[in-house]
């Protein structure tokens, strides 16, 4: 039942599952320990029930459920992970915040180049609330597109900027490290996201895209899909949509740094509660 | 002495082709003097050019041949960067107008520290390529043979090295009568009188010889054996660079601009390292084609000005930048030639490479990315976070262009700004992490009634959280608040607001103000989202 997955860049997959069962050399000591845990033949190669090693490591995402189904123990490094979310503001950065501190904490490995590059956010990151999660923001980069000549100034958004695009190429192969996170908005080309996971591949440090919640129909080279949505109150319900291991488990809700006092929470979600009916009868 | 003789064969040639468009490189070209091909490439000698031949058969010959005017002008610009090359190894560089493709250095005093003669040539050579010339090189203990034995060729693939005097002076006698200056307009009066090599000349008396040729003779032999001195023009450093580029087609798009600009950036680079220095900015101009028509705003020359985070003296890192600021340019006008000024050197030689990634290097790499980005986006488009002490929201965070120059203080943590203390747990959050540029005014529910006031009981305001402001037109549920923000009277950016937190029905949490305004109820604000 155990059919041994590969990556299809790896030789030494392809080569062991070209040569078939038979080919493994049945006397070998080595190919019998092989075929109990793939994984330490080739760290891309797993059983169907395995989660995926990551090939280049990876960060502890500081939240334990979600390390459990993520492939590799955290965020992986030199891949695309894409996060859906229905609007900007569901608890994102709340969600990355611990992962980026660890990138910038100062024994970690990332620290001499540490560069956490913003492109294209939906609105100014604040400071003080970056700072108040523990993250020194005064290393980072936040790259904007130019403002359309042309077009109306909503429009911007509708669609990621050629330019955008382009510099977050360029920032993933110049080979710096640090994460990376990028908002792009709007349809993307398939092979816009393939150029982008190469370029990936070849760097050191996660990847973030957020796109939006409908690009969960269509497919996506990024080997990491996870959909997010805000969970009452300072929560975040996560779904992983696509991941190298197992199908998905059903949906984590993680508890992110609050926003409001436990009491104003305890007082809200009763209200919330007792008055699910409120917005409709603030509308008539 | 050691002299080492640089002769470029096809110099006013390849000179002309470093001036063609990308898409005529691989075309025959020949050069033309008074209607007469003087020199033709091996493209072009192929299809059966030869020098001295008319024009008009030379196309008859080769119908792609492309044909440009020889110019004494281009032909010193290019030789002068070959010299520049050569300033980078030994401070004394000479060459003449006599022999306009030769140039000559004393390296002697420069073995040591370029360890030894194979190593310094085989690095001149390389330092050559990008200027894109065939080089025959010669070593000699004087400049004058030197210069002979570069131009015999003969036998000599990669040159003649001779480094002893006696081994020389055995080398000299053989060499042929033709390779002297002052012997040209002897030559065939030579020819007739058996006399082939210099050794032949020499068996001759002295006295007799300078009667029928000229003392030029005598002294030219006698330098070239070491015999007699040799004054030389020694040539300097320039403090300033300037060069120019006429086109051979005119450039329409900033990509045949840039083609031109390869040559004018490689021999800025040339003129860096004899300074032993590196270019911080230059200034790039475009001389546009006069417009025939009556079309009076179309400029002369734009000039392009490039400002380099770091200086540097890599070809290719110029290149880089020169073409993403090219790509940002629109073009008024189809330009016809190009030059390249830089008046500033900055001393010092570029630091080491690093076979591992440093910190240093690290930020050498990201100075670079955000160099590139900037020559594309536009210098306010690559930001840094700067937190300021200001309690207004929206002052509290700025967004400023990172200054390249200074970006070398920014990464070792340096930004100037204030830091808030990280969270203890239990601890809530006190500001959103995304606040809105401008903040967004909501609607209100059509009940009329406002919804809590800043100046109500927090118990009212709560019971009546439900007919809180509307965002996309669904209400929004007032959890948290007041947090009063009342500031700024001083610099005439007065803020008085209260600040909500407010939930959406999915349950994200955004930050909602409205005014406080004694005495009524103002409209709703959404200005940060908790993201």
């Amino acid at each position: 039942m155990n059919l041994p997955l590969f990556h299809p860049s790896d030789p030494i997959a392809s080569c062991l599952v070209g040569s078939g069962p038979g080919g493994l050399g049945s006397g070998s000591v080595a190919a019998a320990r092989a075929a109990a845990d793939p994984v330490t033949l080739h760290p891309g190669l797993w059983r169907a029930h395995q989660l995926g090693g990551g090939r280049q490591g990876c960060t502890a995402s500081g939240h334990a459920v979600l390390d459990a189904e993520l492939p590799g123990g955290g965020w992986p490094h030199g891949t695309l992970t894409e996060l859906l979310l229905p609007h900007p503001g569901v608890g994102e950065l709340r969600l990355l915040a611990p992962a980026l501190a660890a990138l910038q904490a100062p024994g970690a490995a990332q620290a001499p180049g540490h560069c956490v590059m913003l492109f294209a956010p939906p609105a100014r990151p604040c400071s003080q609330a970056l700072a108040q999660l523990g993250l020194d923001t005064r290393g980072w980069l936040v790259v904007q597109p130019r403002a359309p000549r042309g077009r109306a100034p909503a429009a911007r958004h509708l669609l990621p900027d050629a330019d955008v695009l382009w510099a977050l190429e360029q920032s993933l192969r110049s080979g710096q490290s640090g994460a990376v996170l990028a908002w792009l908005p709007g349809p993307l080309k398939t092979d816009t996201l393939r150029r982008l996971q190469l370029a990936a591949q070849g760097y050191d440090g996660p990847v973030f895209i957020f796109r939006e919640t409908q690009a969960r129909l269509r497919p996506s080279p990024a080997p990491l899909r996870l959909g997010l949505q805000a969970a009452a109150f300072d929560g975040l319900v996560l779904q992983v949509l696509k991941r190298r291991g197992p199908p998905p488990p059903a949906p984590l809700r993680l508890s992110l740094v609050p926003v409001l006092l436990p009491s104003q929470q305890r007082q809200a979600l009763a209200r919330r509660q007792a008055g699910t009916v409120a917005p409709g009868m603030a509308l008539a | 002495m050691l002299w080492i003789g640089l002769h470029l064969p096809l110099l006013s040639l390849e000179a002309l082709r470093a001036t063609l468009a990308p898409d005529q490189a691989s075309l025959p070209l020949a050069l033309l003097q008074a209607h007469e091909i003087i020199q033709a490439d091996a493209a072009a000698q192929a299809l059966g050019v030869r020098a001295g031949m008319k024009r008009a058969t030379a196309l008859a010959l080769a119908p792609s041949l492309l044909l440009g005017q020889a110019e004494p002008r281009r032909d010193a610009q290019a030789r002068r960067a070959v010299a520049h090359v050569a300033l980078a190894y030994t401070p004394s560089v000479a060459c003449d107008a006599e022999r306009p493709a030769e140039v000559r250095l004393e390296v002697q005093a420069s073995l040591r520290c370029f360890g030894g003669l194979e190593r310094l040539l085989q690095r001149l050579r390389q330092d050559l390529q990008p200027l894109g010339h065939e080089v025959r090189l010669a070593v000699a203990p004087t400049a004058q043979a030197a210069s002979l034995l570069v131009r015999w060729g003969e036998g000599f693939e990669r040159g003649a090295h001779v480094q002893g005097r006696s081994a020389l002076h055995r080398l000299l006698d053989a060499a042929p009568v033709a390779l002297l200056l002052a012997a040209r307009p002897h030559l065939p009066a030579l020819e007739g009188m058996g006399l082939r090599t210099l050794g032949d000349l020499r068996a001759l008396p002295r006295s007799g010889l300078a009667r029928r040729c000229g003392q030029a003779l005598l002294d030219e032999i006698d330098r070239a054996r070491g015999d007699a001195p040799e004054p030389q023009a020694w040539i300097r450093h320039p403090p300033s660079f300037g060069s120019r580029v006429e086109l051979y087609a005119r450039a329409d798009t900033t990509a045949q601009v840039l083609a031109g600009a390869r040559v004018l950036l490689a021999r800025l680079v040339a003129w860096a390292q004899a300074g032993h220095g590196r270019v911080g900015r230059y200034t790039l101009v475009l001389h546009h084609e006069p417009r025939h028509r009556s079309d009076a705003r179309t400029p002369e020359r734009t000039a392009l000005e490039v400002a380099l985070a770091e200086p540097s003296a890599d070809a290719q890192h110029l290149q880089l930048l020169l073409a993403e600021r090219l790509a940002r340019l629109e073009m008024p006008a189809p330009a016809l030639e190009l030059s390249l000024q830089c008046g500033v050197l900055v001393p010092g030689t570029p630091p080491n490479a690093e076979l591992f990634p440093t910190r240093a290097s690290q930020r050498e790499g990201l100075l670079r990315l955000v160099e590139r980005l900037q020559a594309r986006l536009g210098h306010e488009q690559v930001c840094h976070l700067v937190p300021r002490a200001d309690h207004r929201p929206e002052r509290a965070t700025e967004l400023r262009p990172v200054d390249a120059a200074r970006m070398p203080a920014a990464a070792a943590g340096m930004v100037p700004g204030v830091m808030w203390p990280a969270l203890q747990p239990g601890e809530p959050l006190l500001r959103p992490l995304w606040l809105l540029p401008e903040p967004l005014r909501l609607g209100s529910p059509a009940s009329g009634d406002g919804g809590p006031g800043g100046d109500m009981p927090e118990g009212s305001q709560q019971r009546r959280g439900a007919a809180g402001p509307l965002l996309d037109g669904r209400a929004l549920q007032v959890l948290a608040g007041p947090e009063r923000i009342e500031t700024g009277w001083w610099d005439g950016g007065l803020v008085l607001r209260d600040y909500y937190i407010a939930a959406t029905p999915e349950g994200a949490l955004v930050w909602v103000f409205r005014h406080r305004l004694p005495g009524q109820a103002g409209p709703w604000f959404l200005h940060g989202r908790f993201g």
